[in-house]
């Protein structure tokens, strides 16, 4: 033989290339289940009687439908996460601590700037409640009613009135400014009615947005109390006038560090003004952050305790505040991280002054999962929506971006107490005369949320929360006062010149109760490897199954099955061509049931431990005519010995 | 007699030699393990056959690999935590209350009135130089002020600073042309300064500070310190403020209580301190209802007017919550409470409940922890902070040789004075500072596994009401000095209430994440889920392992007996067997080269040498038996797969 043929030979020996050998589907099937390594098909064949055999189906199905129904539950609860807290005891960065006086200009600076508004707003308040003696319990009154001025044309009271709404005369209004009756119309929008009731007789405070063209749709806010409608009046007249200011000018009307820092201490260390870094915000003037300097590393403490965290005394000074804008003295503090925006005006913590305020703080930090496991991002930068400030990215800060864009894009101009998108600018009277309205309506769909920021922004995944025990003691006791308040304005005598009172100063101590950091983190809870292993489980405890079984289905199941069809019917085929060629003689197909396994036949009788087993039969028992087996996959017990062709001639002996 | 027959056998088998062969073993194996795989390797074709082999082997290495996944998942100690939120019955935590100003400033005047004098003088010569120099300075006590003097340091020229003592007139070291003028120091760059000098004043160091406020203050407590550490204990107590006076009306829930259900301790930075339901004599009080009702209250006398003016600034009570039998350590972790005003506390117990090693790096009650813990003389229980501060005044002892007064001292040592170590406050400042002393405290220590914080919700109201303010203030008088004025005053006075909120406890609980179940169960499950195997196959696997290197000690011992047997064939003369001969003679009688008759049995060999017993047992392996022995033979042609 050539070597090539030989080649050939051996490939086809070795190789055969041959479909299923069980010729019908009821004998793939029979043969599967006999031969199959789950447990419940054998069953059915085994048994007998046709209850027995029913019930079994029956079990089998079950099986099934409980194997898939609990892999299913494994697979729909793959992303669900495990929390676990951790405490580490450790050395721990200082977090850092924005400071800020609760006024935000001196007045005494600032008062050329909003000298109309107030002589105005005095003015509403003489014809509202029928005073105008409004001076600061301390402050000199230096501005004198200026007789001359009294004939200027009011420029706030006009662009925006201010109006008292009598509840009985619905659509009436009394201007303040004019006295006269006027015509309201449009919605009005209750600031507080809503919410709490209000006396029905009573006279309501208000004012009136409108567009500048169109006085038909205009929106009017009314307030349950004066105090609050001047206050909202006299803040949006403000936001306007300092909207022009430029921020140099502004953080030179406002408190420098060392005005405010009297004296700072920290972790055994004096510190001073150059320890703090500016951070100018909108609503609270010039704001004062400890341990956030750039190019220098982290303060850390590394003993707990008020001794060394950081103590700084606060110099307030209540002559310089505005009587309109704020209403309560103090400071504000705010304890974030360093990379993070100080949002003081949400989230600060208020003191008092001639109090020394302890806060005592634990730490805890959390991680979440991001995607698929929640719905945090890690660093916002999937998140569409551009982030304005100079700082890392949180909710917060995405609200604020999200709604000052809306702002700029809506309005044509950028909201005052938000940083500036790019090629924008803040908005003012001169150039958007409408932006009041316009503001007050966005804020309002905001508030629905209706402009979908609520909906875009998504939480961090990583954030640290410092826990806080705020404390208050009175500070300087009695018998201190004395020397201290000396000490102090000594300590001051650069800045200001006047003798410090307890009621200038507050005292802050800020510090870790102890050196124990909580970190929660989620962590998966199912690992691949875990949900592998409980489907094994699950397919092991119903069906004695494995993925080998799952090979052995779709082996049998699809590939023999299909074959043994297309076979059929390839047969048919072929056999209708033969009769219709050849007349047809009908010929019984060669019976193959004597080329069978002998395992295959249904035996009636009860199966014997041989038969069971699929033992072959003993020596002496073997039937004598059966002509051997052909099928090599039927011989499940004997595939290897029909290669071995004198298998046949020992067991005749 | 059972092991002798056994070995014996043994033995047989070993001069038998093996009576099967590897593949014999193999496709035995195949055939009847449990395992799925291998069933399907032997019975199908040969494409199936190289198929199911290269599954068989790709799902045993994938069980392999995800079972070293498992076992390396259970060596992390992973850990779940459980939290429960409600309320119970719980013991009310222990309450330690401490006068903001440790002494009363009448029983302490003697001691310090050199000291009061010094600082007056001081404060004159910073706020008004001028004025205070006609003033002469005899009368003062210069011993306090030479150990450590305050400087002040003028820094226009920052490469030559002017050093000037507070009370001479000579600058210590710099142009004299400078030195009247930086007198006054108003200008900018004039800074107080405290010198520390150790070895007889040779080495000094200066502690510099931004603001006279803190110079004067951290002075004044130092040598305050100074003083007081040469005081013994008794006395010290004796010049606190006593329960008695401290504690005007105390109410646990509706039962009344008195300064006699207080435990006092002595606390250096605040004095005598006072424990409610410390736990240590007597059980810890249960509270079972949540509200101010049912809590503790208190009203205190913090006399602000006895005061010592230079040591405290600020005034109010102060208090801790904390565990019973737990040490207060109520400088790092108390709040205040202010004079005037009713401060109402809502408790929730927030506890932390840990496994400890290996799970979790924490000392379950410090006994595994380096330092001694100093404060095991209360007889509490170990705390980090306990071992931080423990750490420090070892630290300081070794350093320099005297305790600090604020820590308690391990026996045979000494507190620091200035008479005794006039180098401690350098020594001291130099040890607080350092940084590699704090992280080596940091390092050695380890945190309770076991850690309870009480998280206060802290609000307040002005007490007493102007209405009521009368006659609260004749009542507690009366009770106190049986007198009919009013002996108190608002500045005076704290109330405090603390209670149990709603929800009283937050239990955060660790249990391990994956225990051995855990581990056996997804082992198992990998191993069934790829290859429905369980420990059985194992065990299979193991037992055919063993039959293997059965078969293989047969074969060599058959080998090398065969090879000794040639050489002594050798060695006599005589015709040299043949190789088959030799190999037939003595390995198995199934063996069988091709080229002999195909027809062979035992029988066949009737003058076999090696077989002492006749009847040979057949072999055990019942399995062996499907096959009948004499199938074997063909190896060569049984190459088909």
């Amino acid at each position: 033989m050539a070597p090539g043929e030989k080649i050939k030979a051996k490939i086809k020996k070795n190789l055969p290339v041959r479909g299923p050998q069980a010729p019908t589907i009821k004998d793939l099937m029979h043969w599967y289940c006999m031969n199959t390594n789950t447990h419940g098909c054998r069953r059915i064949v085994v048994s007998r009687g046709r209850l027995r055999r029913l019930l079994w189906i029956l079990f089998t199905l079950t099986a099934v439908a409980l194997i898939i129904w609990q892999c299913a539950l494994l697979i729909a609860s793959f992303y669900t996460v495990s929390v676990s807290v951790k405490v580490h005891f450790q050395k721990l960065d200082f977090p850092a601590v924005t400071l800020c006086n609760i006024n935000p200009y001196k007045y005494s600076v600032v008062r050329d700037l909003l000298a109309d508004l107030d002589r105005e707003t005095r003015k509403a308040l003489k014809t509202l409640f029928g005073f105008s003696e409004v001076t600061s319990r301390k402050r000199r009154d230096t501005e004198s009613e200026n007789p001359a001025q009294k004939g200027i044309q009011p420029k706030f009271l006009n662009t925006i009135p201010l109006l008292a709404f009598n509840e009985n005369e619905k659509g009436k209004a009394r201007d303040f400014f004019t006295g006269k009756k006027r015509k309201v119309s449009g919605n009005i929008i209750h600031k507080s009615s809503d919410v709490m009731q209000v006396h029905k007789s009573k006279e309501t405070v208000g004012f009136q947005l409108c567009p500048s063209n169109d006085t038909t749709n205009c929106a009017t806010y009314t307030f349950s109390s004066g105090v609050n409608a001047i206050q909202e009046w006299y803040k949006l007249h403000y936001m306007n006038i300092m909207a022009q200011v430029p921020l140099e000018k502004k953080i030179n009307m406002s408190y420098s560090a060392e005005e405010l820092v009297v004296t700072c201490f920290f972790d055994g260390m004096s510190c001073d003004a150059r320890n703090f870094t500016l951070f100018h915000h909108p609503m609270y003037g010039n704001c004062y952050t400890f341990n956030n300097r750039e190019n220098e590393t982290t303060l850390s403490t590394s003993m707990g305790g008020s001794e060394y965290g950081l103590q700084v005394i606060l110099f307030i000074d209540e002559e310089e505040y505005n009587p309109f804008l704020v209403s309560s003295t103090g400071a504000k503090v705010l304890i974030h991280q360093q990379n993070e925006y100080p949002f003081i005006e949400d989230v600060g913590t208020e003191i008092e002054t001639a109090m020394s305020t302890s806060i005592g703080m634990h730490l805890t930090e959390s991680f979440k999962l991001s995607e698929p496991y929640s719905q945090c991002t890690e660093d916002g930068h999937d998140v569409p929506v551009e982030n304005i400030y100079n700082a890392s990215y949180s909710l917060q800060i995405c609200l604020y971006s999200c709604f000052q864009t809306k702002m700029v894009e809506k309005c044509g101009c950028a909201q005052y107490s938000q940083p500036l998108p790019p090629n924008a600018n803040y908005c003012n009277y001169q150039q958007n005369p409408d932006w009041m309205y316009c503001y007050y309506k966005l804020y309002q769909a905001f508030v629905n949320e209706e402009l979908g920021c609520q909906t875009v922004c998504r939480e961090t995944c990583r954030f640290k929360e410092w826990t806080q025990t705020s404390s208050l003691a009175q500070w300087p006791s009695e018998v201190s006062e004395n020397w201290l308040l000396r000490v102090l304005t000594w300590d001051q005598r650069q800045q200001t010149n006047k003798q410090l009172n307890k009621t200038d100063l507050a005292k802050l101590l800020i510090f870790y109760k102890d050196l124990n950091q909580r970190s929660i983190v989620e962590s998966p809870a199912n690992s691949i490897e875990v949900l592998l292993s409980n489907f094994g489980g699950q397919l092991g405890l119903w069906m004695s199954c494995s993925v080998v079984c799952v090979i052995e289905i779709i082996e049998v199941f699809f590939i023999d099955f299909f074959s043994i069809i297309a076979r059929r019917q390839w047969q048919k085929a072929k056999e209708w061509w033969a009769r219709k060629k050849a007349h047809p003689g009908p010929e019984a197909p060669p019976s193959q049931q004597g080329q069978d396994n002998p395992t295959l036949y249904i035996d009636e009788d009860l199966p014997t431990f041989t038969s069971a087993l699929h033992l072959p039969p003993a020596l002496g028992a073997q039937v004598p005519g059966t002509p051997p087996p052909k099928y090599n996959t039927l011989h499940l017990e004997r595939a290897f010995s029909n290669q071995l062709p004198d298998t046949q001639l020992t067991n005749e002996f | 007699m059972h092991v002798k027959k056994y070995l014996l056998k043994g033995l047989h088998r070993l001069q038998k030699g093996p009576g099967y062969t590897y593949k014999e073993l193999l496709v035995w194996y195949c055939n009847n393990t449990n395992t799925h795989g291998p069933k399907r390797i032997i019975c199908e074709g040969p494409k199936k056959k190289a198929m199911w082999f290269l599954i068989t082997l790709l799902f045993a290495s994938l069980v392999c690999w995800q079972w070293s996944e498992f076992i390396k998942t259970y060596l992390n100690w992973e850990v779940t935590v459980s939290l429960s939120l409600g309320f119970k019955t719980m013991d009310f935590p222990a309450v330690t209350i401490c006068n903001a100003s440790p002494f009363q400033y009448s029983k302490t005047k003697h001691l310090l009135m050199d000291l009061d004098e010094l600082m007056k003088a001081v404060l004159e010569r910073i706020l008004a130089p001028e004025a205070s120099y006609a003033n002469t300075t005899s009368a003062l006590n210069f011993t306090l002020w030479n150990n450590t003097p305050l400087v002040l340091i003028y820094e226009q020229d920052s490469s030559h600073p002017v050093v000037l003592d507070l009370f001479e007139n000579i600058p210590s070291a710099s142009v004299g042309s400078n030195a009247a003028q930086g007198r006054t120091c108003s200008a900018p760059g004039c800074k107080l300064a405290m010198k520390l000098c150790s070895l007889n004043g040779t080495v000094c160091t200066f502690r510099n500070f931004t603001s006279a406020t803190q110079a004067v203050t951290e002075w004044y407590a130092l040598q305050a310190t100074n003083i007081f550490s040469q005081v013994s204990r008794q006395e010290l107590v004796e010049m606190g403020y006593s329960a008695e006076h401290m504690i005007l009306a105390c109410l646990f829930g509706t039962e009344p209580c008195s300064y006699r259900n207080f435990t006092s301790i002595f606390y250096p930075n605040y004095g005598n301190c006072y424990i409610f339901n410390w736990g240590m004599t007597e059980k810890a009080l249960p509270s079972a209802n949540p509200g101010a009702e049912f809590g503790l209250k208190l009203i205190l006398d913090i006399d602000q007017e006895d005061y010592v003016p230079f040591l405290t600034s600020t005034a109010g009570a102060r208090l801790m919550l904390h565990e019973q039998r737990t040490y207060p350590f109520i400088k790092e972790e108390g709040i205040d409470a202010m004079s005037g005003t009713e401060t109402s506390i809502g408790v929730l117990v927030d506890k932390l409940q840990r496994m400890g090693e290996p799970y979790s790096p924490c000392t379950m009650n410090g006994s595994d922890v380096a330092i001694r813990n100093l404060y095991s003389s209360y007889n509490t229980t170990y705390s980090s902070q306990a071992c931080l501060h423990s750490c420090f005044q070892d630290h300081m002892i070794h350093n320099c040789s005297c305790g600090h007064f604020l820590y308690p001292l391990p026996p045979g040592a000494r507190y620091c004075n200035n008479q005794d170590f006039p180098d401690w406050a350098y020594c001291y400042f130099n040890l607080w500072m350092s940084v590699t002393q704090r992280e080596t405290c940091i390092n050695m220590c380890k945190e309770s596994c076991n850690d309870t914080q009480y998280t206060m919700t802290i609000s307040m109201a002005d007490w007493p009401s102007e209405a009521s303010e009368d006659w609260i203030f004749h009542v507690l008088s009366q009770e106190r000095d049986h007198s009919t004025n009013i002996t108190l005053s608002r500045k005076g006075v704290v109330k405090l209430n603390i209670y149990f909120q709603e929800f009283n406890y937050r239990t955060i609980e660790e249990s391990a994440a994956n225990n051995i179940v855990w581990l056996l169960s997804n082992l198992g499950g990998q191993f069934g889920f790829w290859m429905g195997g369980s420990v059985l196959c194992l065990i299979e696997f193991g037992e055919i392992i063993i039959d293997f290197m059965w078969i293989t000690i047969i074969k060599l011992v058959a080998f090398f007996k065969g090879l000794r047997q040639k050489q002594a064939q050798a060695a006599y003369t005589g015709p040299p067997p043949t190789v088959a001969e030799l190999v037939e003679a003595h390995t198995n009688f199934g063996f069988q080269p091709d080229t002999t008759n195909p027809s062979p049995h035992v029988e066949a060999y009737p003058d076999e040498q090696t077989l002492p017993i006749p009847g040979t047992p057949p072999p055990n392996y019942d399995s062996l038996r499907l096959q009948p022995l004499d199938t074997i033979e063909s190896d060569s042609e049984g190459d088909a797969i």
